[in-house]
């Protein structure tokens, strides 16, 4: 096991962390899949309102290779197809108002793995609506099936900071994650398992599965951050990654030949302890949050989610919601308070001196301003980067500077955004940058 | 609700659309996010920020000059009371002094503010935080004597030449504080000269006071004894009771503000102890070189730093962070060309013996290079991923 150092980053003290208990939620009446949280998609809708789906039912796929199939997490009929501006797909909301069915593939039987052909493999998990799961860097688009990665990064830890805890996974799903480990090896020779140094205690049984840790400072288990630091040279720039519970659930797929639908979640409010939640893939958000202020935003990832239509449902990539408090008061003379209470990396503030858990709000606490040349970007980037100098280079559209400065290297983490005093939208203009980049080389 | 609150609420309307004083929108918008700091919910990813922004970045630059601000003030007066050979008191020195002082940062706030807000109506911006700093630092690096109507002209000059036609705080190259000094300068160098450093409350010119940098040894005199018998002992220079310009006299109260910016990371260290450390090593070099005892290459590195605007120059003005190199490399290179530079300025060339002011424009121009040379370097050790 080495350990991946990480020189920046950042450690906020949040309160709100999890508790490392079960629940289970009761079946939901609906569930949802999204199309808000796959990057880079343009989906092709299989299905209509009212239809009667199964579990792995494909719902849409991607037009860009319609054999990637985007299956439903559960039986039922179509309720409602939810679309956005320009018709842009966003939900397939399913009733589940029938006994559950699967689609049902050939089961592989647990030593079957090397009997089946790589190329069969790919296809089924196509279908299956998990192939997905595997994402290619630098853009992190669904992976090439006809590229062979420099290695494929086996995240346990989530995007979050109290994403769930893998060790609650993996105490269940042992055997489904060794299998999942065995299949990686069919498409990459380099398998890197990463966990979080703090998860270890509870991670014993696949304790000599894992080959990195990492720093519990946000966000060194972010599998961008892990590929830079290990990175020699520029073929492993795309390399592929997947987090554990994706990999359990294409090892279950694989196994039973049915469709998984459980997922292990999080929920997180300032102030809470709640525990960890087994519930369905696709659950109401309304249900998995429960109530809270109405000023509240709901996010699927403090730092790199996006925010959660409190009437939709969670994605395929998602699994933790932190109810962050929203209520902006304007503060009397709030630049030069003491600020005993304030999260910040600055030293400008007194909280810098506590060690205490500090609230945390989703406001700006500030306007916006022109780039001051400070370096707090700078100083935080995990991934060495100079986030202003890339901004400055895409903003007069000199793309070639911006991509030798490192573009592509940026895991879209937020941390610069999360820093900046000027209030830039660093990480916006930067994963932008990418996006266009890449739509222009695709 | 706070009342205060209400105040501006209930009067917005008239600031905002077709309201009768729409054009002041800029004024009433920074007047009332003065009082009440704006929060506005986040949009976009990440969804938690940082508490820090530039209000309270500016505001601290603000705190640091409290020290060398209120001692200006004491020794303006104190130093006026030598000049009419009197010895005044702490209270008395220190009414004296707000009297010569106050006027010139109220006609440097107010004639800066009226660019600010005439800018930010017409591009349609917010007022940058940035000059309440820049309207603080130019008084301070000017002699007690200077005219009202040149403090007007300067920082009139330094706003809108040095940052606005740039565009505004952000895309400026040359610190605007530090602009409208070298304007006032090169523009009256009577009053700057060096000579008429100090204040006189009784009468309207001030009366000849020569500041340390002017001094030069001679008669077999080096240049320390020089200036010991001038009254400005190496003590002197340190606590900073001597004639000089307002702020700069003090390298105490320079260190404890920078101090304090260091400490609360807003200024950035690498340009101060790069500065520092070019300017001892420089000095040092001169000081090694025989023969010029009387001049200045003799004096040494702690009159070097202690002697004339060094120190209020890196603490101050080349931390500002806008008209540095944006690299932390290009800030060491940054700060130890200062320092080099204001020696050898100093020592090389006697008709401008203030050489801080331009070392650190100098070196503004430059900043943009010295980055593009680190980024240069850095760019060629990443593993390329394009
Ligand atoms: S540039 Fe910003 S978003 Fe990208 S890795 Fe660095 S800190 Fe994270
Ligand atoms: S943190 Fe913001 S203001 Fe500071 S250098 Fe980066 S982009 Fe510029």
């Amino acid at each position: 096991m080495e350990k991946i150092k990480l020189s920046k980053g950042f450690t906020p003290q949040l309160a709100g962390m999890p508790d490392t208990s079960l629940i289970q939620l009761p079946t939901p009446h609906t569930i949802g899949l999204s199309a808000l949280d796959i990057p880079y998609i343009r989906p092709k809708l299989l299905v209509k309102e009212n239809d009667p789906v199964k579990t792995g039912t494909p719902l849409f796929c991607d037009k860009r290779d319609t054999a990637i199939q985007y299956v439903s997490p559960g039986t039922g009929t179509v309720k409602k197809i939810w679309f956005g501006e320009r018709r842009q797909l966003q939900e397939v909301v399913i009733a589940l108002d029938a006994p559950e069915k699967f689609v049902q593939f050939d089961p592989v039987p647990k030593k079957g793995l090397g009997n089946i052909s790589k190329q069969e493999l790919i296809l089924r998990l196509k279908q299956g609506g998990l192939w997905q799961s595997l994402r290619q860097f630098p853009a992190k688009d669904t992976a090439d099936s006809s590229h062979r990665p420099a290695m494929i990064i086996v995240s346990l830890n989530g995007n979050d900071i109290f994403s769930p805890h893998p060790g609650i996974l993996l105490d269940r799903e042992k055997q489904a994650f060794e299998f999942g480990l065995d299949l990686l090896k069919h498409f990459s020779d380099r398998v890197i398992v990463t966990a979080r140094h703090s998860s270890l205690g509870r991670l014993k049984p696949i304790l000599s599965h894992i080959t990195h840790t990492v720093a519990d400072t946000y966000p060194a288990w972010d599998p961008g951050v892990v590929l830079f630091h290990l990175k020699k040279s520029a073929d492993e720039n795309t390399s592929w990654c997947i987090t554990a519970d994706h990999l359990v659930m294409m090892a279950t797929f694989l196994i039973t030949g049915r469709y998984p639908v459980e997922r292990i979640v999080t929920v997180t409010k300032n102030g809470d302890k709640r525990p960890h939640i087994l519930t369905r893939q696709g659950a109401p958000i309304k249900i998995l949050s429960g109530s809270f202020h109405p000023e509240s935003l709901v996010t699927t990832g403090r730092f790199n989610g996006r925010i959660a239509d409190i009437q939709g449902h969670l994605g395929f990539f998602e699994n933790t919601l932190n109810i962050i408090d929203a209520a902006g008061e304007d503060e009397l003379f709030g630049f030069i308070r003491p600020g005993t209470d304030k999260t910040t990396v600055s030293r400008a503030f007194l909280s810098c001196l506590s060690k205490n858990p500090q609230k945390v709000d989703a406001t700006l606490h500030g306007e916006e301003r022109a780039c001051i040349n400070c370096s707090y970007c700078e100083n935080i980037c995990p991934n060495d980067l100079m986030p202003s100098f890339i901004m400055k280079a895409l903003h007069s559209d000199e793309i070639e500077d911006a991509l030798a400065y490192g573009l592509l290297d940026c895991c879209r983490c937020g941390l610069c955004a999360y820093t900046c005093p000027s209030k830039i939208e660093l990480t916006q203009i930067l994963s932008h940058g990418m996006d266009s980049h890449y739509k222009d080389k695709a | 609700m706070n009342p205060l609150k209400k105040i501006f609420d209930n009067n917005e309307h008239l600031f905002t659309g077709s309201g009768k004083y729409k054009r002041l929108a800029s004024l009433f918008d920074a007047t009332k996010t003065f009082f009440f700091f704006p929060s506005p919910t986040t949009k976009i990813m990440p969804f938690i920020r940082d508490h820090l922004d530039l209000k309270r970045y500016m505001s601290f630059v603000l705190i640091s000059l409290v020290p060398v601000l209120l001692f200006g003030i004491y020794n303006t007066g104190f130093q006026a009371g030598i000049a009419s050979g009197e010895h005044l008191g702490l209270g008395s020195s220190f009414l004296a002094g707000a009297w010569v002082v106050l006027p010139i940062i109220l006609v440097s706030y107010g004639v800066g503010f009226f660019w600010e807000i005439l800018f930010a109506t017409i591009r349609n911006h917010k007022i940058s935080e940035g000059f309440l700093v820049t309207g603080m630092l130019f008084p301070l690096t000017l002699p007690p004597t200077i005219p009202l109507w040149q403090v007007a002209l300067g920082i009139s000059f330094g706003v809108v030449i040095g940052k606005e036609v740039f565009g505004g705080t952000g895309r400026n190259i040359l610190n605007p504080a530090l602009t409208a000094r070298a304007f006032v300068f090169f523009s009256y160098p009577v009053s700057l000269s060096g000579n008429v450093w100090v204040a006189n409350q009784n009468t309207v010119d001030g009366i000849s006071g020569a500041t340390a940098l002017a001094i030069t040894g001679g008669d077999g005199q080096t240049i320390t004894q020089a200036l010991s018998s001038a009254g400005f002992s190496l003590s002197d220079l340190f606590f900073g009771l001597v004639p000089g310009s307002i702020g700069e006299t003090s390298a105490l109260c320079c260190l404890l503000g920078v101090l304090f910016l260091i400490v609360t990371r807003i200024a950035n260290h690498r340009i101060v102890l790069g500065g520092i450390a070019g300017l001892v090593v420089t000095a040092i070099l001169f000081y090694l070189i025989p023969g010029g005892q009387e001049s200045w290459a003799n004096a040494g590195p702690l009159y070097h730093l202690c002697a004339g605007g060094f120190l209020f120059g890196i603490c101050f003005m080349a931390t500002d962070p806008v008209s540095a190199p944006g690299t932390h490399a290009g800030r060491w290179a940054f700060g130890f060309l200062i320092g080099f530079l204001t020696v050898t300025i100093r020592v090389v060339n006697p008709a401008f013996v203030e050489g801080t002011m331009l070392a650190i424009l100098f070196m503004n121009v430059f900043a943009p290079l010295l980055d593009h040379m680190v980024i240069k370097y850095k760019t060629s050790k990443r593993i390329p991923n394009v």
